[in-house]
């Protein structure tokens, strides 16, 4: 008993601060729909501001007023007015990836503002750390776990009376029914919904600055490992619940103490403490949100985008579709030398469709420049890229064409790698060969995520992939025969009989060729009747099965086909590299590869290719600069997403629409569909159109 | 508050749903007292104007006038501070609520903390029922209910519009008699009504003036005596024949 004891109290304050995160959670998901992940980030600026004001010789009342009271909501608020408002009614990856660039940008954004790591222990937010004051059963309790226990206990008790018992209380409940009848009862419901923002912060930054105290130093890779149990708690709460969310994070900081003092030593035991919020999510997240009532007035929304728009999107902008276009125009201009009547001329095609051109001379001029005089370092970055842009062709497939959420793109492409490098070097096995076997290993591992997951879409989907890139992580990397832990797995250059790629251009040709062949794949995928398919699952999987399609094989396959590009591409970096690491394809990364593809362009092979480059290309120019600033890239990516809310459809298909339309006007031919040709031209700076989301 | 204003003056109003223009130029009025009602097939574009009046859909051009008041652009909670109750097509109640919640979240931020408790008095004695299921969810409540719910609103603090966007939608003839036994009775108390209703007989009884909506335009504007002979082929359009 007092064996138990003592692994569970010190689990106490972990399951604390996990419930904190839990109802912050909470409580925005259901005041305004965002799900909002970047409060692992505000608790990490909360926890750094606190214990960089306590290493000033701030008091620590003082720093921790700051922390929580001023700073935590003052960057909620500013989040909410900059970021969420904007998409509150969008689709769920919409929702998602602002939330996700922010969980990336901020912590290395207040890392280069604080200029470095305080080096001192970080302090209780009261009473003296180390001291024993009781003894349960025999067990000892610090201040540390005290002041945690007191801390949550009394802003829980706030906000419980808060909820039920003022008026403010009853709008914010009335708010997560219908925001809509909440304005028709004549309630300001942006400011309740901003009120509930703040509050959730303050959730937020107590728990960053009650958190930095149980490590010994403050270090953002605990703030996310912290924002994981809070969605496994939060999941617990089927995100509509606070105190099952209270319950679900004692529950799980309890229990993953307790489990590591009773697991023995080793990889799978030290994996599975961490691999518990997987568990968590795959068990409770069917169960989520079964009960919740839906806005009646969600009609006075306009309606998301269709599926013709969706089908349009894709064409313009993907470079391959030329493949075709030459075969087209050479049958034309042999049908018009024939006399067989009139046909568009090459010249007048290229003008109507400019961008394409653009696309191509580009493409053939990077290619060119890249095989003659660019340098050997600029080469690797942009062979780098190439590796890259296959692993974001199969987020074009996954995510942009299916609408399927992956934050687990980085897992395959790992592992992907990872059993290549093991098949060359410890069985033998051609490169080139070891490669296809790690795609094809990759794709299983893409259908042993998706049968899980089966009945989970957007946000829920979301969260499952990332708990299992954590997993991954955590239980699949490190062992031996596979990523091998620290030390890492290597990965030769490959050859073909005499031919050898070895050579910096000869690999960039390779990389181009299966660039290009994934390329191939995923846009004879899209352009046939399985892209019709993945349309109408992306609209809605209950109207696709409903005529006909088989959404479960649908889904495993379009996993498996993306996983396995995936992993081929992680194979293709890692033989480029020589040697990988788990690091190189951690959760991080995987989140980041998200926003960056959406950020770039989910919808178009032509935007993932430049999502590489761009990838690869920033992470080398920031490299260039001193140390402080090599979180800069992931600020970058944070910032660009305030663009991401404007222009949804990424950076390249937007120039790209720009583009044509200012050739367009150019000529002089402005010529618009014809229908709903009457309709007001949207602004693009309109405000979203209902009323809630107004300040 | 302009004196003699209407109670709601509509004029050139235009809306969209992102691309899909739904309203095209539609002007009309509200006298004070006086009882609208919008009539049109499905898809003609009444629950829109309803909308676009109480600040759910932003108007893309024309005016909205609230006695006198323009309101365009408001927020719907602005409009509701100046007199509107807007009860909405289909739920119009928060399900998770207590019906005295319901109630009180409204009276509260119309009447403020003063006016709350004679206004709930006021609801209660217009609907006993109500009374007796105070503390219940109101998600518990039958259809007929929640719709006396939603009307308990207007009923506990008179305003000068009321909104109605089919009442009588999925209700029990019987029931249908109730709400509209208690429409009456609001208007009695000098409230003026918009009434956006498929159930066309109904709402001509209680109407003053009937408003035909065809495909986002208006293609009538008057008395329910003059309209109702040749309601039919206005709403659906000429014939084939």
């Amino acid at each position: 008993m007092t064996e138990l004891l003592g692994y569970a109290i010190p689990g106490i304050p972990f399951g604390c601060v996990f419930a904190l995160m839990a109802i912050g959670l909470v409580l925005t998901y259901t005041t305004s729909g965002v799900f909002n992940l970047a409060f692992g980030a505000q608790a990490f600026v909360s926890g750094l501001a606190f214990v960089s004001l306590i290493s000033d010789g701030w008091p620590r009342w003082a720093a921790a007023l700051l922390a929580i009271v001023v700073l935590g909501p003052a960057v909620g608020l500013a989040l909410d007015r900059l970021l969420f408002r904007r998409v509150r009614t969008a689709s769920p990856i919409v929702k998602l990836v602002p939330s996700l660039g922010l969980l990336i940008a901020l912590p290395q954004l207040a890392l280069i503002i604080a200029g470095s790591v305080p080096t001192i222990a970080p302090p209780a937010l009261f009473l003296d750390a180390q001291r024993v004051y009781a003894h349960v059963l025999g067990v000892p309790v610090s201040g540390l776990e005290l002041s945690i226990m007191v801390a949550t206990a009394a802003v829980v008790a706030l906000l419980l009376v808060l909820a039920r018992a003022t008026p403010l209380g009853l709008q914010m409940r009335a708010v997560v029914e219908s925001p809509r009848l909440v304005e028709l009862s004549g309630i300001n419901a942006g400011r309740v919904g901003a009120t509930a923002w703040v509050i959730s912060s303050c959730f937020a930054g107590l728990a960053g600055v009650l958190l930095a105290p149980l490590y010994s130093q403050i270090d953002p890779q605990n703030y996310t490992v912290l924002l994981v149990w809070g969605i496994a708690a939060a999941v617990i709460a089927r995100f509509e619940s606070i105190p099952l969310a209270l319950g679900g994070g004692l529950a799980l900081g309890i229990g993953q103490q307790v489990l590591a003092g009773y697991l023995p030593p080793g990889v799978i035991a030290s994996g599975l403490r961490p691999s518990l919020p997987f568990i968590v999510l795959l068990v409770f997240l069917p169960f989520g949100r079964r009960n919740r009532i839906e806005d009646p007035l969600a009609g006075c929304d306009p309606p998301p985008s269709t599926m013709v728009e969706d089908a349009r999107r894709y064409r313009p902008a993907s470079a391959l579709a030329v493949g075709a276009d030459v075969g087209t125009r050479a049958v034309g201009l042999w049908h018009r030398a024939l006399g067989a009547g009139p046909s568009e001329s090459l010249a007048a095609r290229a003008v109507r469709r400019p961008t394409t051109v653009v696309a191509w001379t580009l493409a053939a001029l990077a290619v060119l420049s890249a095989l003659t005089w660019v340098p050997a370092d600029w080469l690797l970055t942009m062979t780098q890229g190439l590796a890259f842009g296959t692993v974001f062709v199969s987020l074009t497939l996954l995510t942009g064409m299916s609408g399927q959420i992956s934050l687990c793109q980085a897992s395959f492409a790992g592992l992907g790698g990872f059993v290549a490098g093991q098949l060359a070097t410890q069985m033998g096995w051609p490169v080139l060969v070891a490669g296809v076997a790690g795609g094809a290993l990759a794709a299983l591992l893409g259908v042993i995520v998706a049968l899980p997951t089966l009945r989970l879409a957007g946000l829920p989907l979301a969260l499952a992939t990332l708990a299992f890139a954590l997993l991954a992580d955590n239980v699949l990397f490190p062992v031996s025969w596979l990523g091998d832990g620290a030390s890492g797995v290597r990965l030769p250059r490959p050859s073909i009989g005499p031919v050898r790629f070895a050579a910096a251009r000869p690999f960039f040709i390779l990389a181009l060729v299966l660039l290009v062949v994934s390329a191939g794949v995923v846009k004879r995928i899209g352009d046939g009747t399985t892209g019709r398919y993945l349309f109408a699952m992306r609209g809605s999987e209950t109207a696709a099965s409903s005529v006909g399609i088989d959404v479960r094989k649908l889904r495993i396959g379009v996993f498996a086909i993306s996983a396995g590009i995936a992993g081929v591409g992680g194979a293709l970096y890692g033989s480029l590299q020589g040697s990988l690491v788990p690091e190189d394809f951690n959760y991080e990364i995987s989140l980041v590869l998200l926003v960056v593809a959406a950020i770039v362009g989910l919808g178009s092979i032509g935007g993932a290719v430049v999502a590489g480059l761009v990838y690869t290309t920033l992470q080398r120019a920031v490299a260039t600069l001193p140390t402080r600033y090599a979180g800069l890239v992931a600020v970058l990516f944070g910032l660009a997403t305030l663009s991401y809310t404007r222009h949804p459809e990424g950076i390249v298909d937007f120039l790209a629409g720009r583009f044509s339309e200012l050739w367009a006007r150019l000529l002089g031919a402005l010529r618009t569909p014809g229908y709903g040709r009457d309709a007001p031209a949207p602004e693009p700076e309109a405000e979203p159109a209902h009323g809630v989301a107004r300040p | 508050m302009t004196a003699g204003a209407p109670a709601l003056d509509v004029d050139g109003l235009s809306a969209s749903y992102g691309h899909l223009r739904a309203l095209f130029d539609v002007s009309f009025s509200v006298d004070p007292g006086a009882a609208v009602a919008l009539v049109g097939a499905n898809g003609a574009g009444k629950s829109t104007v309803a909308r676009v009046v109480t600040g759910l859909v932003p108007a893309g051009a024309g005016r909205v006038r609230i006695g006198g008041t323009d309101v365009t652009g408001r927020h719907a909670w602005e409009i509701a501070r100046r007199g509107v109750t807007h009860v909405t097509e289909g739920r119009s109640v928060f399900s998770s609520l207590t019906v005295e919640e319901n109630l009180v979240l409204t009276f509260r931020a119309t009447l403020g903390r003063a006016g709350v408790g004679a206004a709930l008095e006021r609801s209660f004695a217009a609907f006993p029922r109500l009374g007796e299921r105070r503390g219940q969810s109101a998600g518990t409540l039958s259809g007929g209910e929640q719709r006396m719910l939603a009307l308990a609103r207007a009923l506990g603090s008179p305003p000068k519009l009321l909104v109605v966007d089919e009442l009588s939608f999925g209700l029990a003839p019987v029931v249908v008699e109730q709400v509209y036994a208690a429409l009456d009775r609001v208007r009695d108390e000098g409230c003026a009504l918009l009434l956006v209703e498929q159930h066309v007989d109904r709402a001509l009884r209680l109407a003053d003036r009937v408003v035909v909506l065809r495909k986002g335009r208006v293609v009538a504007d008057g008395p329910p005596a003059e309209l109702a002979p040749k309601l039919d082929e206005l709403v659906l359009g000429p014939g084939p024949g």
